[in-house]
């Protein structure tokens, strides 16, 4: 009777501990990170007669949570895609919306640059038309100046936000190794594992896997090794190792992440990838500093053909014409880490072959040597670095000056990334608008021909030689260009109205002139105020290829532009999305194995009542059995 | 399989968070008519509007351009018009000068008149645009072209006019220089000249002659030199004896190298006329020499008689230059009109294509809004129908 007893009173206490178990699953039922709990009922050992085995009841013996390591795995690294890919679209579809305004975009504010230039060749004289274009001008160059201040306060924010990231992973990391260390103990020393705090653990772990994307391994004293990168430990154990940003060597501004390991930092940046830190880093790398390259080698595009095109001409005022936009220099930065004293002084020298990448100077085997940082390639260099000869590569010559370099030492070199910060209009007066050409071309006073002269200009400045020239006939479809020495710089075919092209100057012929005409070509008379002829050869010089290998115009740089960052914002918001659906079902995953039901507990709560009150049934039967026995007794 | 209850919530939710915000971009896409709201959208499509923007904008540059150049060259057009009747009326003048009736009293009067059109002539050569820009000083556009000082008319204007852009790769000169127009008209008959010597005593009167065949003239300037009424010859500018003749008759041609020239009256004996490689006189020059010719007491009547024929084949020469001029004026005019209604097809074109690929498919996006709004509404109503049911609401 005692063993009903003993035996009911097992139960009733395992039942009591199994509704407890119940109970706070129903309670946790919305706790993000709960994992179900179950109570493991274990018989307890039977009482051996010579009968048999008899059963001495229940016990409780382990409460555990339905957790499957793979499925966790899944969800963090669905998360650390999502988190990446999130971050990415969020921070490019900032770039996305600020260059996509197709009324207020670069390509239509160069075309209304144009077109203003147009209307001054339409009436050059026109003081009211040349100040219309110089505030085109302003417009354009505070535009660029605009997007640049905008791109910079975007890359502070990505830096700040870096940083934060990297404290945020510091803060979970010394998180994990806490609960680590208290798990250890915990199920040292009572062989039960503590379920809270796993939970816990596990969900600092999501936690981390937002903000970077981590490996997981479980220890055989209950802890968790988390690593990130490519193995690099954060978390032994209840051991946290710290992440640092710290600044680039090259460039303050910018932060790169490091592992602190025994008092030393280890450079991880390129390792670092998925979590908003990942796309972060890769946001930073593919869409801010590519596209202030890119606006840089616009401005620079657009100052030199203008600058160009305006030295060929003639202003309002007779006198040639001077520069119409000032453009931002070559930002060059010598390596924190330098020990030499050599410095460098970089200018730009070939539009065509100038490029929106970055550039690295090194000090190698004790030779100079050229890297471009976004292809890795080494760049061949001629010249030998000095003033005389300076090292010339991808459109820019430097010079390498100061004292001598370590090897090892080396140079940041931004061609293009800081030009758009200084983009700005250096004219003053409407005056100055150099739309007249700087040369004239006179039929000769005997001609006998109708050849008379349609318009005259310097079209490539580079190649002219100003002087004079004598266009003469030696039939009436065969000429000869002489200079004033008489030596003949150019023959051709003659066809009325198709430019006669010598020495970078183009004029154009009309009518048929007669064998032994003659037409001089010499410097233009300052009266020529209703001369357009300079502006239309910068109308032509600003939509011709002279950018990239003279392969694209600065419309196509600006066009290619936006539609290349509007094709990454794309693509990270296609893949956030995908990676949204496979990080949900990741999680639902999870959490059907993981999660509380409802009904599942509803079901064992009827289940363990109804036992607890069997149990109870069973106290009270033995009770009536021990009365009957004593009424029994006493008869 | 089994489901926890959070999955059921949290699904419900996120797929309603879903439809919202589908609901929300297909109602924005409607609210603005746009469906390409960034690069982002449609990257190749954003290139393209910019692309077929920039296009837009150019070619409504050129209509723009095509207006200033119509109004210019429609200035011009009315001033040659004007200087084509101008000398037109000296035409007049100097076939009524050319009268042996007429006393040296008479033929000063129609002097003065002559001088009097010539102040008009260069009034219309000095006319200005409704800028202030001068019509036919070339590139000088701020430069008056042409000053008189006495009868002499000198030209100071450009000899290069400006273009204007009228298409993507079409440019034209809105106008034309003064030199074009006034100055660089052919002299004589265009091939030559012919002139008496002032000294010539005789009544020989020589004519604008006609080039007979073109490929036997040879440039030059020529010497005919009369010995007798009746015996002339001709040399060339290096003293050789090109033709000779003796039997010459009042009103016959002399030929040589393939010209023919007639010269009326009896020349006297040592009277000579030159013939020479024509070059360029101005209108002006052609009126001035008539003045001088008709205020002129001394001539003889066939040196008058002369005088004026050049002088009516020079404004001749005038009038069909001008009209030549206006002809590709209205050639240009022409050219303009077309290049503009060629635009205007373009910039429908452009804009049609720029909204096929920017702006909102109403059709598709009404149907798509209604499509997503059942489908909002149906995950509400299940979601409210669903998660009501649950074991506890039978366990009483």
């Amino acid at each position: 009777m005692s063993d009903i007893l003993s035996t009911s009173v097992s139960g009733l206490l395992a039942f009591q501990r199994a509704l407890d178990v119940t109970s706070n699953n129903i309670s946790n039922v919305a706790t993000p990170g709960y994992s179900v709990e179950n109570a493991n009922f274990t018989p307890q050992p039977g009482q051996a007669t010579a009968v048999g085995y008899f059963g001495s009841g229940v016990s409780i013996e382990s409460v555990t949570r339905s957790y499957d390591e793979l499925l966790a795995g899944q969800v963090r690294s669905s998360q650390s895609g999502y988190s990446s890919f999130n971050t990415y679209a969020t921070q490019a579809a900032q770039i996305d919306n600020m260059l996509s305004d197709s009324s207020t975009g670069l390509t239509a504010s160069l075309q209304a640059f144009s077109n203003a230039l147009q209307t001054v060749a339409n009436s050059p004289s026109s003081t009211a038309q040349r100040q219309a274009l110089l505030s085109q001008a302003q417009a354009l160059a505070q535009q660029m100046q605009n997007y640049n201040a905008q791109l910079t306060t975007y890359s502070a924010g990505v830096e700040s936000q870096v940083s934060a990231s990297v404290t945020q992973i510091n803060t979970l990391s010394a998180g994990i190794a806490n609960l680590n260390g208290q798990i250890a103990a915990g199920l040292a020393s009572t062989g039960q594992t503590p379920n809270t705090l796993m939970d816990q653990r596990d969900q600092m772990v999501d936690q981390l896997s937002q903000y970077v994307s981590v490996n997981t391994a479980a220890q055989a004293d209950g802890s968790m090794n988390v690593y990130v990168g490519s193995g690099q430990p954060l978390v032994i154990g209840s051991t946290a190792q710290a992440l640092t940003a710290f600044q680039d060597p090259y460039n303050a501004t910018q932060h790169d992440i490091g592992i602190v390991s025994g008092g030393s930092t280890a450079d991880i940046t390129s390792n670092i990838s998925g979590g908003s830190l990942g796309g972060l880093l890769a946001v930073r790398s593919q869409v801010l500093q590519p596209v202030q390259n890119t606006l840089g080698q616009f401005s620079v595009g657009l100052a030199s053909i203008v600058n160009q095109a305006q030295a060929a001409g003639m202003d309002l005022t007779g006198s040639a014409g001077k520069p119409m936009f000032a453009v931002g220099a070559v930002l060059t930065g010598p390596a924190s880490t330098n020990t030499g004293t050599a410095t460098i002084a970089v200018t730009r020298t070939n539009l065509s072959s100038l490029t929106a990448d970055d550039y690295t100077l090194r000090q190698t085997g004790g030779a100079w040597q050229l890297t471009d940082k976004t292809t890795g390639q080494v760049v061949p260099m001629t010249g030998a670095g000095t003033a005389a000869s300076p090292f010339l590569a991808a459109g820019i010559s430097i010079v390498v000056g100061g004292g001598a370099a370590v090897n090892g030492d080396s140079f940041l070199i931004q061609p293009t990334a800081g030009a758009s910060a200084g983009l700005s209009v250096l004219l003053t007066s409407p005056s100055q608008i150099a739309a007249a050409s700087s040369i004239q071309t006179t039929a000769g006073a005997t001609n006998t021909g109708t050849g008379a002269v349609s318009s005259s200009a310097v079209t490539n400045p580079g190649t002219w030689v100003a002087g004079a020239y004598k266009i003469s006939f030696t039939s009436a479809n065969a000429y000869q260009v002489t200079d004033s020495t008489n030596a003949v710089v150019g023959t051709g075919t003659y066809t009325s109205g198709t430019p006669i092209t010598f020495n970078g100057a183009s004029v154009i012929l009309t009518g048929a002139p007669a064998t032994g005409d003659t037409f001089t070509v010499g410097a233009a008379s300052s009266s020529n105020v209703g001369d357009n002829s300079n502006a239309f050869a910068l109308v032509d010089a600003l939509s011709a290829l002279k950018l990239n290998g003279a392969t694209t115009s600065l419309s196509n740089v600006a066009n290619n532009l936006v539609s290349q960052i509007g094709v990454q914002t794309q693509q990270a918001q296609a893949n956030a999305s995908a990676q949204k659906s496979v990080n949900a079902s990741a999680v639902d995953t999870r959490n059907n194995l993981s999660g509380v039901n409802l009904d599942e507990e509803a079901a064992k709560m009827v289940q363990y009542q109804q036992a607890y009150s069997a149990c109870a049934q069973l106290i009270q039967t033995s009770n009536t059995m021990f009365n009957s026995l004593i009424s029994a007794i006493h008869g | 399989m089994r489901i926890a209850t959070i999955t059921f919530q949290q699904d419900a939710l996120s797929q309603m968070q879903q439809l919202q915000a589908d609901l929300s971009r297909t109602q924005n896409d409607l609210a603005t008519g746009k469906k390409l709201h960034s690069a982002a959208d449609d990257p190749s499509g954003m290139a393209q509007v910019n692309q077929l923007n920039v296009q837009l904008s150019a070619s409504q540059q050129y209509v723009t351009n095509g207006n200033y150049a119509t109004s210019t060259l429609q200035l011009e057009d009315q001033a040659m018009s004007d200087a084509t009747n101008t000398l037109q009326s000296v035409r007049d003048l100097a076939v009524e000068a050319n009268n042996s009736s007429l006393t040296a009293a008479q033929r000063a009067d129609i002097a003065s008149q002559i001088t009097q059109q010539l102040q008009n002539l260069v009034a219309i050569g000095n006319r200005v645009d409704g800028s202030g820009n001068q019509l036919f000083a070339g590139n000088a556009s701020g430069t008056v072209p042409f000053s008189q000082s006495g009868n002499t008319v000198t030209y100071s204007g450009s000899n290069s006019v400006s273009q204007i852009q009228i298409g993507s790769s079409q440019r034209m000169s809105a106008g034309d220089t003064g030199a074009t127009v006034f100055m660089n008209i052919p002299a004589g008959n265009g091939t030559f000249t012919t002139a008496g010597a002032a000294t010539n005593t005789g009544t020989g009167s020589i004519g604008v002659g006609t080039v007979a065949t073109p490929s036997a003239w040879i440039p030059d300037t020529y010497t005919i030199a009369f010995t007798s009424p009746t015996a002339y010859s001709v040399t060339n500018s290096a003293g050789t004896v090109v033709t000779t003749g003796n039997a010459f008759a009042d009103g016959d041609s002399i030929a040589f190298n393939g010209v023919q020239i007639p010269v009326t009256g009896t020349p006297a004996a040592g009277d000579t006329f030159t013939v020479a490689k024509a070059g360029n006189a101005s209108a002006f020059s052609t009126l001035s020499g008539l003045v001088t010719t008709l205020s002129n007491t001394t001539l003889t009547q066939a040196q008058i008689s002369s005088q004026i024929g050049g002088a009516l084949q020079q404004i001749d020469n005038a009038i069909s230059n001008m009209s030549n001029v206006s002809a590709t004026v209205g050639a240009r005019l022409n050219s303009i009109t077309s290049s503009q209604g060629a635009a205007q097809t373009l910039q429908l074109n452009l804009t049609t294509s720029v909204s096929q690929i920017s702006d909102v498919d109403y059709a598709a996006a009404i149907t798509q809004l209604n499509t997503e709004e059942i489908s909002l509404q149906a995950a509400q109503q299940t979601y409210a129908s669903i998660s009501h049911l649950s074991l506890f609401n039978y366990l009483k």
